[in-house]
């Protein structure tokens, strides 16, 4: 990796009170979503920590209704992601 | 975008295989081409070489196709149909049938290659369902 690319590389963190519980159909969004990005990106939830591109690993969270994820990305696109991924979470029902 | 990798789930059951190919299109992955072959081509319980060997053909679209099978003569059969027609992207996984295959697919419906989704059907075994 070049220097000019470590310069542009970003570390980037949001949360998210859960409108509804992040069950199976959410999870598979917020993987495809993740999908998108370069970035090494983190969910985190009662202290487990997980890789969102893994359906099975973010419903393994057992994240409910009103509770708190957090979204954290490092790399040259983390704003974006933790953005893009912030917003399918706001939108789950 | 080019094709997903395809997906082709095998049970013993027809109505278990079709159940679940509805809800991996419920979870996101109505881009992917998933085929089943459920039941004997008679419609009882049991698993069907031709079965097999149609869905693999329908569910291929370039990509490579990813078998799941659900356990015991699926197993055996789909072997059998990979031996009589031996091919390096179409490739049987030993993974979970819900999860393997729900991985798969939402793996799949991201553009992944054949060994990403393979992967990714194999080590849904490994992730605690809570």
């Amino acid at each position: 990796m070049s220097l000019s690319s470590d310069s542009t590389a970003a570390i980037c963190e949001t949360s998210v009170v859960l409108p509804a519980n992040l069950h199976a159909r959410p999870a598979g969004k917020l993987a495809q979503a993740a999908a998108r990005f370069n970035s090494t990106i983190l969910i985190e939830h009662a202290g487990k920590s997980v890789n969102p591109a893994g359906i099975l690993a973010v419903m393994g969270l057992g994240a409910t209704a009103g509770t708190t994820v957090t979204i954290r990305a490092e790399g040259e696109d983390a704003g974006a992601a933790v953005e893009t991924l912030a917003a399918v979470l706001h939108a789950a029902e | 975008m080019t094709q997903s990798v395809g997906i082709v789930l095998v049970s013993h059951s027809a109505q278990l295989a079709a159940g679940l190919r509805d809800l991996l299109a419920q979870i996101g992955s109505d881009s992917v081409p998933v085929q089943v072959a459920g039941g004997t081509e008679d419609g009882r319980i049991g698993t069907s070489y031709d079965l097999i060997l149609k869905a693999v053909s329908a569910a291929d679209h370039g990509t490579g196709v990813v078998i799941v099978p659900d356990l015991g003569s699926s197993v055996l059969t789909a072997r059998t149909v990979l031996e009589d027609h031996p091919r390096p992207d179409v490739l049987l996984v030993d993974a979970p049938f819900v999860e393997g295959a729900l991985a798969a697919a939402i793996t799949a419906s991201t553009g992944a290659d054949l060994s990403t989704v393979a992967t990714a059907a194999q080590e849904a075994r490994h992730v605690p369902k809570f």
